[in-house]
């Protein structure tokens, strides 16, 4: 049985009973609509979308649930020195089992569970089935009951799409909930096997853990210090570059250019903006790093080839577009007023930027910095394909460096076996990369609204 | 008359003519040129960043869209390939597909070059052709029955090195062990190319064609179709969440702190780093949910949270643009406030909700982080042909390019990049001309 | 002799013949464009010192525009373009040897909506002196911010606290401040764009005071809307309609027996 048809059946359920209300609807004032209280319409589709909501629901949970009912129940089934096994090897069978059951290869000693795996998974969604269509039925059923001349049909419907679109806007919290539930659900996992102090203030790094216990070097270290180091570094040196470009770059546009730059200006602003990072990262690996190596080779300098300056340029050039229109914003909020004010007084333009605009914006160019800052530090695909993945605890830019997002990706890329200490390990960075940004940003929002309304 | 040199006798002026003011005037001046002077090169050095990117790429990856080919008389030998049954044609097929062409390509290649014998000899002739090379005798021997027995001219792709050789990306001054093609080679290609044998062409392949460990058969089909499954579940996903909640925030949430709650939360969310909402969708969707891993599905899934901020806030400016007066004259006529919202309202600001989503889809285009995470970075040949199948995207594509070894992926990678920026610029074309076309003056 | 200077005032001048006071700026054949707009057409005018000047006129007429060319604040707005002559003692204010930034010294500006800095109080008096190096020592400044406001009639109000930001004094404390601002810097002319019609009616009635007072010491050019505050502290009147100059002279004049129709029916309210 597959969700799809049971949605189909559900809609044609609805269809039903949306044509059936509406001409009842009709019928119980002998087609004079102006004694309905709303359109046949809205009745139609009241006793329709109360048929569809309560299976639908159904429809929801079986299909979230269904994977983890079955192999909760095939593991209840399983032998009970099987069920004991380490969670993984456990998943390994399970995946065997299905796959017998999907291509009917594999041992054929599971073929015993692959039976029971078809009888449960048939009986459970055969309920399911039931059970939604039922309820289905009867919900409409009783809508069509209940229905008279003076029900509010219209009102009926429209709490129910007010309530639809709260739920949609519930939505981004639920988001917010899940990525703090699943980071922090995780992380504990991981403190669980390595100690939070080490974590916060080791400064050696190397999370290659064996899976099997004979393998050498099984005991990993998972001193975050240099990781966190990295990427300070990097983002430190994008900052400034991007900092002092982009702000001055919008002073330009906002207060020297013409209008005729500016149109020109703005737009290929925007494209840099709208360049992918991949892109970003690629340039970096391409052009920028083995330019800085050489040049360095030039001086008699030693320069990595995966250098944290070349990271750190690239990553100020893709910030640049983002501090220059943030802060072209926050310099357009400075009142005309203020700026006539100073060039009545007889001062230069720079002068009136200087001394007049730059300081009234500074809470908005505070706020945009910190959004740009922000935005570096949870950067990932320039650093991923520029900047090393060896954990150096060093502050020189030419030496190459890692950084949290880098070993996030590392440490989850290819097959990994979940539970173990070194997955867990990148839960953990994405937790003190999610709260540090998250920070940053609710702090650099307050400041940006705060200056926002003292001109409003 | 009377004297007003009364009241300025108590007036200090600046005398604006003396020397020191001049002088002082000239150094404001001289800052305020300096300054300037930094402005400018300030967005001149942006401007110069956009031209070394964009350069590097086309500059790279213009030739990713030729291919190298070279011509051989290919003795189709019946000895070789058997007696193939010409009147069943699937059958024809089958025995084609399992006939043994490198031998068919071996002894062409002998026959061409008659004093080469050594076995290694051979091998390395052999490597100027690309393994795609069988398939191009194939496709002859399929096209035309009749060709069976004959010697004909066949233009055979050649191997990524002798790609490499002909756009002049591999040095012939570099010694012999450092290339990647050797004297001996180089020196049959050189024959070959004075004979004219040697072509270059438009590379079709590399827009039809799936990934491949060979850079001169590797292409970006599959990574467009994977990319193209997984946006459309970002957009089936994002935007009626999106608009409902922008609907919801801007029309019908009342003042509390619940709705700030979520308006911050909005807020704090578009910032939040593209790689935290892969990590979640690798928690939710493929480890709690059970959903297949390296899927468009849990890549547009994954997408569309990160999307629904940017989505939600287009949106919500665009409500906010329409004037009340037009609301207040469909209430005034009895109609509800929904029925005024989405009779009114909603298709006035679709222009501009619509802006908004293009553009959040075009950045959800060129997302690699959170799709890496969610798996989507294996080597995947076969175009997805649903959107639960392993698969690939083209962000994803251009990453694992950029880390291959082979100098052949090289320009393929920013070829591929200039298709992606191809793609984007499409997008944000479109967005700018709905913005145009339908912007309304109140 | 304030009496002779009527209407025919600036005709006369032109004719050679000698009067008494030498106006301090002078605009002849004044032509604005805004883009395609011709906002004021062939203004001639004469500016006294030691008087107030009051523009009046329905709104849109080209009086602010008039008073913004005096000190070349539409040198700001791109598709701003002055033909014509505007002189300041006799020299053209638009003439290549006459730097833009010491003449808005020399002319200072108020604004119709109080602007101070967002900055201390005794900032904002002393950003003029700073950036054009008018006082040699803090001691020097300090006098002059003191003798601003005071001449402001702020002093009494604010010395107590010259720390405090600008932007936190009362609307008529604000417009005063921006006075005492502009005399910091001891301008030669003061235009002011309607400098009360964002305060009350007790903080505007200070300001007249001042500005009266103020009139022994610079040339005053006041834009405002309000006809009695025209007849109140004004000593010549011109009168703007439609980008022209219907009609200038004494505001005695003016207000008891104008010329023009016009102007009659502006001055008695029938319209504006």
């Amino acid at each position: 049985m597959s969700a799809y048809l049971l949605f189909i059946i559900l809609t044609l359920i609805l269809t039903c009973f949306y044509y059936i209300a509406k001409k009842r609807s009709l019928l119980l004032v002998d087609g004079d609509i102006k004694k309905l209280h709303s359109l046949p319409t809205h009745y139609g589709w009241a006793a329709g979308i109360n048929s569809f909501i309560p299976g639908f629901i159904i429809l929801a949970i079986w299909t979230i649930s269904k994977d983890n009912l079955i192999n909760k129940l095939l593991i209840s089934q399983l032998e009970t020195e099987s069920a004991s096994l380490p969670t993984f090897e456990l998943n390994a069978l399970l995946s065997n089992i299905k796959n017998y059951i999907a291509n009917g290869t594999g041992d054929e000693s599971l073929a015993v569970y692959a039976e029971y795996y078809r009888n449960v998974s048939e009986k459970i969604a055969w309920s399911f089935f039931l059970a939604a269509i039922g309820v289905s039925c009867i919900s409409g059923y009783y809508t069509l009951y209940k229905m008279s001349p003076t029900v509010n049909s219209r009102n009926h419907i429209e709490t129910i799409i007010k309530m639809m679109l709260l739920a949609f806007s519930v939505i981004a919290i639920i988001t917010t909930i899940g990525i703090v539930f699943s980071l922090l659900f995780e992380s504990i996992r991981f403190f669980d096997q390595v100690s939070i102090t080490e974590f916060v203030f080791g400064i050696k790094w190397s999370p290659q853990t064996a899976i099997r216990i004979d393998q050498v070097g099984s005991s990993g270290a998972f001193g975050a210090v240099p990781l966190f180091m990295g990427t300070m570094l990097i983002t430190v040196i994008a900052m400034l570059i991007a900092g002092p470009i982009g702000l001055l770059s919008a002073i330009y546009m906002a207060e020297f250019a013409n209008k005729k730059v500016r149109k020109i200006a703005k737009p290929l602003l925007e494209i840099l903006a709208g360049i992918p990072t991949v892109v970003y990262g690629f340039i970096a690996a391409l052009v920028v790093a083995p330019f800085i190596r050489d040049t360095g080779a030039l001086f008699g300098l030693e320069i990595a080839s995966e250098s944290a300056l070349a990271a750190g340029i690239v990553m100020g050039v893709m910030i640049i577009p983002l501090i220059s229109s943030l802060s072209d914003d926050v310099i357009s909020v400075v009142p005309q007023s203020l700026r006539e004010g100073s060039l009545g007084l007889g001062a230069t333009q720079t002068e009136t930027i200087l001394k007049v605009i730059l300081p009234s914006a500074l809470p908005g160019v505070v706020g945009a910095l910190l959004l740009a800052t922000s935005r570096a530090i949870g950067e990932t695909m320039i650093v991923v394909m520029a900047a090393g993945m060896a954990a150096n605890l060093t502050i020189n830019p030419l030496e190459a460096v890692t950084t949290v997002t880098v070993q996030i990706v590392a440490l989850l890329t290819g097959d990994q076996e979940f539970a173990s200490s070194k997955t867990l390990s990148a839960f953990a960075l994405g937790l003190a990369l999610f709260f540090t940004t998250l920070a940053l940003n609710a702090i650099a929002l307050i400041i940006v609204k705060k200056y926002r309304e003292q001109y409003d | 008359m009377t004297d007003t040199s009364d009241n300025d006798q108590a007036i200090t002026r600046v005398i604006w003519h003396s020397d020191e003011q001049k002088n002082r005037l000239k150094s404001r001046y001289r800052k305020e040129k300096i300054f300037k002077f930094f402005a400018v090169s300030s967005l001149a050095a942006a401007m110069a960043a956009l031209v070394v990117v964009l350069g590097s790429i086309i500059i790279t990856g213009s030739s990713g869209f030729i291919e190298t080919r070279i011509e051989m008389d290919i003795f189709l030998d019946k000895a070789v390939l058997g007696d193939l049954p010409t009147d069943d044609r699937q059958e024809y097929e089958k025995q084609v597909a399992g006939a043994n062409i490198n031998r068919i390509l071996v002894s062409s290649l002998q026959r061409e070059f008659p004093d080469v014998t050594k076995r290694s000899d051979v091998f390395e002739l052999l490597r100027l052709f690309s393994v795609g090379a069988q398939t191009d005798i194939r496709d002859v021997i399929l096209k035309d029955p009749s060709v069976i027995g004959k010697t004909i001219p066949i233009n055979l792709l050649a191997s990524s090195n002798v790609d490499m050789l002909i756009k002049g990306n591999i040095s012939r001054d570099v010694a012999e062990n450092d290339r990647k093609i050797s004297d001996q080679q180089i020196a049959w290609i050189d024959k070959l190319n004075n004979d004219g044998k040697v072509t270059q062409g438009f590379n079709w392949s590399f827009f039809v064609s799936g990934d491949s460990r060979e850079p001169e058969l590797a292409g970006i089909w599959s990574a467009t179709i994977g990319s193209f499954l997984t946006l459309l579940v970002t957009f089936l996903i994002a935007f009626p969440i999106g608009v409902g909640s922008a609907i919801y925030l801007e029309e019908f949430a009342p003042k509390n702190r619940i709705t700030d709650l979520i308006e911050i939360n909005i807020n704090n969310l578009a910032a939040v780093p593209s790689i935290i909402f892969g990590l979640l969708g690798l928690a939710i969707f493929i480890n709690y949910i059970n959903l297949p891993r390296s899927a468009p599905l849990v890549g547009g899934l994954t997408l569309a949270l990160m999307t629904l901020p940017t989505i939600i806030i287009t949106a919500r400016a665009a409500l906010k643009a329409v004037p009340p007066s037009i609301k207040e004259a469909a209430i005034g006529l009895g109609a509800s406030h929904m029925q005024t919202v989405f009779h009114h309202v909603l298709p006035l600001s679709m222009p501009g909700i619509l802006t908004g989503s293009i553009i959040g889809m075009a950045q959800a285009l060129g997302e690699t982080a959170p799709l890496i995470m969610i798996g989507m970075v294996a080597f995947i040949v076969d175009t997805p042909g649903s959107i639960m199948e392993a698969s690939t995207a083209l962000p994803v594509q251009v990453y694992l390019w950029a880390d291959s070894p082979e100098r052949g992926f090289l320009e393929k990678t920013s070829a591929a990049i200039m298709v992606l920026l191809a793609f984007l610029i499409i997008m944000n074309g479109l967005a700018i001309w709905l913005r145009q076309k339908f912007e309304k003056k109140w | 002799m304030v009496e002779n200077m009527n209407m025919q005032s600036s005709k006369n001048e032109i004719g050679g013949q000698q009067k008494a006071i030498t106006p301090k700026m002078r605009a002849r054949k004044v032509n604005v464009y805004y883009g395609e707009n011709h906002a004021l057409k062939d203004i001639n005018l004469d500016i006294n010192p030691n008087e107030v000047t009051a523009l009046i006129g329905p709104s849109g007429c080209g009086k602010s525009t008039f008073l913004r060319s005096l000190n070349r604040m539409n040198d700001i707005i791109d598709i701003c373009r002055v033909e014509g002559t505007i002189t300041l003692d006799g020299e053209d204010i638009n003439n290549k040897s006459i730097d833009v930034v010491q003449l808005r010294a020399r002319i200072g500006m108020v604004f119709q909506k109080p602007n101070p800095f967002p900055k201390s109080i005794y900032d904002n008096i002393a950003y003029g002196p700073r950036i054009h190096g008018i006082a040699n020592n803090k001691h020097e400044l300090d006098e002059i911010v003191h003798s601003s406001l005071k001449k402001a009639g702020l002093w009494n109000e604010v010395h107590d606290r010259l720390d405090a930001s600008g932007t936190s004094l009362s609307g008529g404390q604000q417009q005063r401040l921006c006075i005492a601002r502009t005399i910091a810097i001891e301008p030669e002319v003061i235009l002011m764009d309607e400098p009360c019609s964002a305060l009350d009616p007790i903080a505007t009635a200070v300001i007249e005071e001042l500005i009266d007072e103020l009139k022994n010491r610079y040339a005053i050019v006041i834009v405002t809307h309000s006809m009695q505050q025209a007849a109140r502290i004004s000593q010549k009147t011109a009168f703007f309609h439609l980008g022209k100059l219907m009609e200038h002279g004494d505001t005695a004049t003016i207000f008891t027996n104008p010329t023009h129709q016009k102007t009659r029916d502006y001055i008695t309210g029938r319209y504006g």
